[in-house]
Formats: structure tokens, C-alpha cells, sequence
């Protein structure tokens, strides 16, 4: 293909930046006529969505259009909340595992987001509206994550969720111990899971050392006597203060572990330095440790259905989503992956078919869970009066098999628009014919 | 390898076959069995809402809204539930990949480019626990295809139940392979870096490639065949992996061809052409831009999971969806595959529905899952519809199969009903029994 028409069909995916006509930022919104699944409150069939300002201001049947909203019918079609993927490595510039050191909290996400990462659209295609982007699990401790609502077309800065807490990455398990990593690049320490929990816990140590050297300084400073010289302060080490703000609380800990036995661990760990475990990744082991979970009062954000690609995650079944969920681990279900993205609602259907979870408490596997999860539930994850204006509407209920995902807004915003794509593609291909067939013509003459 | 990650390798194995040794095969032999008053979808010929099927000797006997139970036969009330033709998934790995990551438990690809002789045949494993997993949703046949470099060696085609690999066989050698190259990506506008300023058809150079080594192969038959005759002519030293396209060669053994971008489809038509051989397309990612072509030539196609990405941004987000139903629209015959990863081959037919999804016609993506695949594979005397005469390989579910929700109640294969027992069932039945403190 030539340059000329490939940049023809690209303005067809980029044509997805350009808001629905009527729809411009900040402009008021009526969804008419849908099947509203609030996720929080019952379903309202034949309902309507109000948005204002980006928010969702009204919730009902038959609700008057407010001056100056455009309409939009939904003609029966299904609007949920925003799916969220609290577990993604998209809309990162380069590599996602900072493999030069074992222990790599100063790395942060946000420095190297991608805005134009083209899986943003996939994943708004998909219905998804807010991600938590982060390290891979090549480090037991890997580097902090960040918040993105997926607002295609703005820079980095306008993608990042204000206001969510933040996370750092840890990993447990075969990937930090390098075991399908063989013969592939230097070894290193640790090999086992007790050296992996040994190197987290001897990082630790060191930064309560280098929080006692910090206030004996700071001591030192308030008993100096007038006309004393200040003594130098300590060497501060950015990687240490990272970590001593995971000690203070300051970041929700984000643990990559499938093992049951390795998990139960790590709880212990945490517990001895007061961290803030927010949530297991993975954990496909997690439903054989759900009272202690639910103890603990940590989350899992897991696959539905993925396994047998490592030993770690032969243990498992598909039933195990649902069965944390009914025996009351906050679960949620998360893709980890760019294609796995763009298919979160039938990855939650499955949880209906294996292990018997019902349709609503699907649902809240890629909405309000997640939220949950990332401290941002007062924000989005349902659909609710007050909440960010995060929908995705389908052409038929998320778990139907034949749905399709036919609009995605982000406060407010249309940022996916199917039909709107499938006139531009119209547009571009024909755009594409039309030297195609004058050369066919001057062939001819 | 050091000691101690062999000693875990060892651990693992010694794991995974005490697994798979946990569930037996059907009974060998079973009485008449009656299915009564199901919905059944015979894939060829009328849906009957509430019908009958008799099931004797591994054997579809009948099927009409009325058939009469044999004394001493087993009847099945089926009311509420639908009988389909068991779904055939068109290329897999199954029982050739247990653990992706563990090499031990890998016997997918071959070292070097070229072995046309190598037998999937010879290597699966009849008990790996993915066939279990696997047929829950309706997949009661696989193709079992080797990968890895341009000619991966020979498929076989089994049912996914059986003591032993001559068991489960329907056809020991189904196809022959061929990965097909696959054309670079050209450079963008945007793209940093030096570009090639004259194009060089790389493609094209490694199809000669290909063209050469069979132009060797049918030299040696050619000797071969002269010097069995000619005491003059000194016969060739034995060469299997020649030997193994002879059959390639005289059309009776068909070669999945795997190729992804429509500019490479197209050179693989002219090279089909070229060779006179029986191909059968794998992939065709972008086979929609050149649909009319596959149809004009006549090739199936054999899509991938549909799980997927598009092959080129430029094809927009839903071109893998999108390409199957225009494939499908251009009359192409289609099968679906579930792909290299075994463990994940229940999915089959939530690929068929994202393919109805973007406008495949329900029926044409049940045939792409039973009679298709039986067509392409020369075994529809035997499998890929609901009739009498044909194996009685079927389920009963709850609902439409392509249906993430519904549930496989019943399933047969070769007439015999199949424990719909496996490994999720086993952690699933033990775990949830776990007392709530």
C-alpha cells in the first residue's frame, strides 16, 4: 500500500478523537430511551441518562431535556458504567520492567505515559473508560502506577485520574525469581520465593535505618545550641523516601502473586510493617484462601478464566473469580493485556457460566470493584447522580454474546462513537478507490 | 539446567501425571441410547424443536420428531435442552502443549525450518488435562497441529476422548503445514529510524525459498520412482522429509497453509497454483481485502481465535470481527480454530460469536464449527452433522452454544457419554467446600 492511502485509512482510527457532533466538550447530554444498568441500584428499563458538566445529573424514565442538551436516542440499546481495567500495561512509552535493579520504587509510570498509545482506542472500543496502568512484575518491587481515564486525543497530563491514591507495583512468585527465565540474560538474586521475600523485607529494614538517621538529624537540629554550626544532613536517596512513604501509608500496594501459601505470607509481611495491601494481581490461588483474605481485607483483581501458562497459574479454575466473590473477597477482574482489554464484559459473563455468579454481581467484577480498588468509587465504577459521567453503551446487554460496544464517553465526552467510525472508514476507503479508478481511466484513454 | 531446577521440573511432571491420571475414559461399550424431546439442530437439513435421536453401536442410527426406543435403551428426557453436531476445532495444540512456560511439558515445534516428516501423531498426549477442559463447551474433535518453522510436519485429527492416541484418532496424518513468510510492516511516516530507500520484496525471495525445496523434494521422488525401474539410475539415499510430501505432492494429502497479510494471500494463491497442491488457508487476517480472490480459487480458510488485535492499525479496531463476516459474506468456507494455546481451547465457539457479533450469519458460524471443518478434513462421512450413519459425536446444552452462558449437560463421542469431569471441576468441588470462618 502507498503512503498516500494508508494515511487515508489511518484518519479513519484517528477520526475517533473528534467528538460526536453536538457532543463538543462541556456540552450537556440527554441519553434517551436506554436500558440504564446503574450497577449500585436496579436496572431502569427504557430509562434516561442526564449528563451536566460531565456528570451524571439524572437518573429516570422520562426525564425532560434539559435547555441546550443534545439528545442522543439510545433506541433500546444498554448503557452500564465505564468499564475499569485496574490492572493494565497500555499508554506506556517503552518497556514496563525496569530490569536494571532488583528494587526500583523511584520508577514511576506517570513519567512515561503514552497518550497515543493506539490500544486506547481498542480499550474505549471495548467500553473501557479508566485504567491503572503500571510496572510489569520483573521486580519484587517494581515502581510506582498511575490512574488514566482514557481521554484519547489529550495529552499525558489531561489522561491522569486526579485525586486517585497511589500504588506501587510488587510481584511475588516466577517472575521475580526469573524461573521461565533461564539462560536468558544474567542470574540474579533471588532464585527462590523465600530470597524474594527476604530481599522485601531487608529493603524495608533499610529504610527504617534511614528513617532513624533522618530524625536523629532532625533531633539534632532542634537541641542545637545558638551559634552552633547545623551538622550536614544525611544523604537522601530517592529510592529509600519512595519506600518510606510506603511505610507511612502514602502508596496502596499493589502485590502481583498467584500462590496461596505466598500470599498468606506477604499478608504477614505487611501486617509486621503496617503497610496498606490494597490488592493481590493475579492470585489465581486466591479461592483457596478466602477467609483469610477477607480477614485481611485485601482485595484480588484476577483473570476469569486465563491459565496453565506457568506452573503458578496451573492451580486454578475458572470457577475462582466467582467464588472469592460469593464467600466476600472484593474481586475484580482485570485484563493485563491489550487485547484481553477490549473484552471485559464476556470475561465477566463467564463468571456467570463457571462458578455461578450472578448477572449483577458480574457486573461489578469490571466496575465497581475495581473502583473499589483503586480508591476511586466516589468518582465512577456506577452509574449513580453525582458520579463522573463514564458510560459505555452496547448494542445488546454486556454478557449477550452478539453485543457490541457502540459508544464510550469519558466525563461527559464521546471519545468512541461506532457509528461515527464506520462512516469515516466508509469515507476513507472510498477516498481510496477514487485514484485507484482515475488511473484505471487514463489506462483506458 | 542446575540440580535443583531439575529436581523441580521433576516435581512438576511427577504433579501433572498424577492429574491426569485421575479421570477414566468412557465405558467401552453402552446400550441403546434415546435422546427424547430435544431441540435439535442437525446443522444440515430443518432445526426439530422437540425431537428425538437414537444413538447404537457409537452410531447415529435416528432422528425424526418420533423415534422409538429400542427395548433395554437408556432414554434421555431432553426436554429444554438443544442437540448439536460436537464442534470441531480446526487447529490446535492440544496434547502437544501442557504448560506454556515448562519446556518439559512442550512438544510443539521442531528445531530448524524445514520437517515436512515430523508426526503430531507421534507425540500427543491422550491424557493431558486441556482435552477434558477443552470439550466443555462442545468441542468433541481437534486438529492437532505441529508448529514452528516454514514446514512443521503433519497434523492429526482426533476426537477429544480416548485411552490412547490410535483411540482418539480419526485421521493420523489430517494435513501437512506450511508457514508462509509473512510480509514486514512498512515503514510509516512517523517511524524514527533510517528507512530502506529501495523496496526490497523480501516476501517473495523466501516463497523461492519454499518453491526450491519442493522442486528438490519432486527431484528425488522423480529419481526414486526412475531408479525402481531403471537399474541405471542409482536411487536417491532415503530422504523423510521428501518422502513425507510425496503425498503432498499427489493431492492426497492437504497442507494448511498459514498466512496473515493480503498481499502475502495473494502470493500464497499464486503459489498454490503453482504448485498444484491442496491447500487449506490458516489466519488470513486481512483476507477480507482479497475476499473474492480466496473465494475465485476455492480455498477454505481456517481462521484464528478471534481474540485478537488487528494485523495493521490501519485495518481499524474491529478488523478481525469484521473479517470473518466478509469472508464469510463472500461465500468463503470457513472452519474456527481456538489456536496454539490448548488451555484456553474452550473458547471456540465465543470466537464464532464474535464473529455473528459483527454480521456472520448464526448458521453460517455453526457450519464453520461442525460440517466445515469435516468437509475440509475429508471426514464428513463421519462427523459435522446430526444424521443417521454418522459417529454419534454431539452435546445437549442449555442454550445457544455460542452462548458465554450456557452449559454443555450431555456430551458423546464415538455414542459413548463422556464425563464432563476435569480439573476446574475437581479444585471447583473440593474448594468451595471449604468451611467459612
Amino acid at each position: 500500500m502507498k503512503q498516500p492511502e494508508r494515511l487515508l485509512i489511518l484518519a479513519a482510527v484517528l477520526v475517533l478523537a473528534r467528538p460526536y457532533p453536538g457532543a463538543a466538550e462541556g456540552k450537556d447530554l440527554h441519553l434517551k430511551n436506554g436500558n440504564i444498568i446503574t450497577v449500585t441500584g436496579e436496572t431502569v428499563k427504557g430509562g434516561d441518562l442526564v449528563i451536566r458538566g460531565g456528570k451524571i445529573t439524572g437518573i429516570g424514565k422520562n426525564i425532560q431535556t434539559p435547555a441546550g442538551a443534545a439528545v442522543v436516542d439510545l433506541a433500546g440499546r444498554w448503557a452500564m458504567p465505564g468499564i475499569i481495567d485496574s490492572h493494565s500495561h497500555i499508554a506506556i512509552e517503552g518497556s514496563v520492567n525496569e530490569m536494571g535493579d532488583l528494587m526500583t520504587p523511584e520508577v514511576d509510570i506517570r513519567d512515561v505515559i503514552n497518550p497515543e498509545d493506539i490500544y486506547i482506542v481498542y480499550a474505549l472500543a471495548g467500553g473501557v473508560t479508566t485504567i491503572h496502568t503500571m510496572h510489569g512484575s520483573g521486580n519484587p518491587i517494581g515502581g510506582r502506577g498511575i490512574v488514566l481515564k482514557l481521554r484519547w486525543g489529550k495529552s499525558a497530563e489531561e489522561m491522569i485520574f486526579r485525586g486517585a491514591p497511589l500504588t506501587i507495583k510488587w510481584a511475588l512468585g516466577e517472575n521475580p525469581k526469573r524461573s521461565n527465565a533461564l539462560g536468558m540474560g544474567p542470574s540474579r538474586y533471588p532464585r527462590t520465593r523465600m530470597g524474594v521475600e527476604a530481599a522485601i523485607r531487608l529493603e524495608f529494614e533499610k529504610t527504617k535505618d534511614y528513617l532513624n538517621t533522618w530524625a536523629q538529624h532532625e533531633n539534632r537540629l532542634k537541641a542545637l545550641k545558638k551559634g552552633e554550626p547545623p551538622p550536614l544532613p544525611p544523604r537522601k536517596d530517592l529510592r529509600l523516601e519512595v519506600l518510606a512513604d510506603i511505610l507511612k501509608g502514602k502508596y496502596w500496594v499493589r502485590c502481583h502473586a498467584y500462590q496461596s501459601e505466598e500470599m498468606l505470607s506477604i499478608m504477614r509481611l505487611c501486617d509486621e510493617y503496617g503497610l496498606k495491601l490494597a490488592c493481590f494481581e493475579h492470585g489465581l490461588e486466591g479461592y483457596r484462601i478466602t477467609n483469610e483474605l477477607v480477614r485481611y481485607g485485601v482485595a484480588v483483581s484476577s483473570f476469569a478464566d486465563f491459565w496453565a501458562y506457568k506452573w503458578e497459574a496451573y492451580n486454578t479454575m475458572p470457577h475462582s473469580a466467582a467464588l472469592m466473590a460469593q464467600r466476600g473477597v472484593l474481586t475484580a477482574l482485570n485484563s493485563d493485556d491489550a487485547e484481553r482489554m477490549r473484552r471485559l464484559f464476556h470475561e465477566a459473563a463467564k463468571t456467570v457460566r463457571f462458578g455461578g455468579l450472578s448477572e449483577a454481581e458480574a457486573l461489578k467484577t469490571i466496575t465497581i470493584n475495581p473502583a473499589i480498588i483503586l480508591g476511586i468509587a466516589d468518582r465512577t465504577g456506577s452509574l449513580e447522580v453525582g458520579k463522573d459521567a463514564d458510560i459505555a453503551v452496547f448494542n445488546r446487554h454486556p454478557f449477550d454474546p452478539y453485543t457490541v460496544c457502540e459508544m464510550t464517553l469519558v466525563d461527559g465526552e464521546i471519545f468512541f462513537d461506532r457509528a461515527g467510525y464506520l462512516e469515516a472508514r466508509k469515507k476513507a476507503e472510498e477516498e481510496k478507490k477514487k485514484p485507484e479508478e482515475e488511473a484505471g481511466k487514463e489506462k483506458r484513454s | 539446567m542446575s540440580g535443583g531446577a531439575t529436581m523441580k521440573t521433576s516435581i512438576v511432571i511427577a504433579a501433572l501425571a498424577a492429574l491426569t491420571a485421575l479421570w477414566t475414559p468412557a465405558a467401552e461399550t453402552t446400550g441403546p441410547v434415546l435422546i427424547r424431546g430435544a431441540r435439535i439442530v442437525p446443522v444440515e437439513g430443518p432445526v426439530l424443536e422437540s425431537g428425538d435421536l437414537l444413538i447404537e453401536n457409537g452410531k447415529i442410527t435416528a432422528v425424526g420428531p418420533s423415534v422409538k426406543a429400542p427395548e433395554g435403551a437408556r432414554v434421555i428426557e431432553a426436554s429444554g435442552l438443544t442437540a448439536y453436531p460436537g464442534f470441531i476445532d480446526a487447529y490446535t495444540q492440544y496434547g502437544l502443549v501442557e504448560i506454556g512456560a515448562i519446556a518439559a511439558t512442550v512438544d510443539s515445534s521442531e528445531m530448524g525450518k524445514e520437517n515436512p516428516e515430523v508426526r503430531a501423531a507421534w507425540a500427543i498426549n491422550p491424557h493431558s488435562v486441556h482435552f477434558r477442559t477443552g470439550r466443555i463447551c462442545g468441542t468433541t474433535a481437534a486438529l492437532v497441529a505441529p508448529a514452528g518453522g516454514t514446514f512443521p510436519g503433519i497434523s492429526a485429527l482426533v476426537k477429544m476422548e480416548g485411552w490412547s492416541f490410535p483411540e482418539m484418532a480419526v485421521k493420523e496424518e489430517a494435513t501437512s503445514l506450511i508457514n508462509f513468510p509473512m510480509s514486514p510492516r512498512p515503514p510509516t511516516a512517523e517511524q524514527v529510524g533510517p528507512k530502506p530507500t529501495t523496496e526490497i520484496d523480501v516476501t517473495s525471495k523466501l516463497v523461492e525459498k519454499i518453491k526450491e525445496y519442493l522442486s528438490e523434494a519432486r527431484h528425488y521422488l522423480a529419481l526414486k520412482k526412475e531408479a525402481a525401474s531403471n537399474p541405471a539410475v542409482k536411487a536417491p539415499d532415503h530422504n523423510p522429509k521428501y518422502e513425507a510430501l510425496a503425498p503432498v505432492f499427489e493431492g492426497t494429502l492437504p497442507v494448511i497453509l498459514s498466512v496473515e497479510k493480503a498481499k502475502d494471500i495473494e502470493l500464497a494463491l499464486k503459489f498454490i497454483k503453482e504448485e498444484k497442491i491442496k491447500a487449506v488457508f490458516r489466519g488470513c487476517a486481512q483476507g477480507y481485502k482479497v475476499a473474492d480472490k480466496i473465494k475465485a480459487a476455492g480455498i477454505p480458510v481456517i481462521v484464528g481465535d478471534l481474540y485478537r488485535d488487528p494485523s495493521e492499525p490501519e485495518d481499524g479496531y474491529d478488523a478481525p470481527f469484521r473479517n470473518v463476516a466478509e469472508l464469510s459474506k463472500a461465500g468463503v468456507t470457513l472452519c474456527f480454530s481456538s489456536g496454539t494455546n490448548p488451555s484456553t481451547g474452550k473458547d471456540l465457539p465465543y470466537h464464532a460469536a464474535r464473529a455473528v457479533a459483527f454480521g456472520m450469519s448464526h448458521e453460517d458460524a455453526v457450519k464453520a464449527l461442525t460440517i466445515n471443518p469435516a468437509r475440509v478434513f475429508g471426514i464428513d462421512d463421519r462427523l459435522g452433522t446430526l444424521a443417521p450413519g454418522k459417529d454419534a459425536d454431539l452435546f445437549l446444552t442449555t442454550g445457544d452454544p455460542l452462548d458465554l452462558r450456557s452449559e454443555v449437560k450431555h456430551m458423546f463421542i464415538s455414542g459413548r457419554e463422556i464425563d464432563l469431569g476435569n480439573w476446574w471441576k475437581d479444585l471447583y468441588d473440593k474448594w468451595k467446600s471449604r468451611p467459612l470462618k
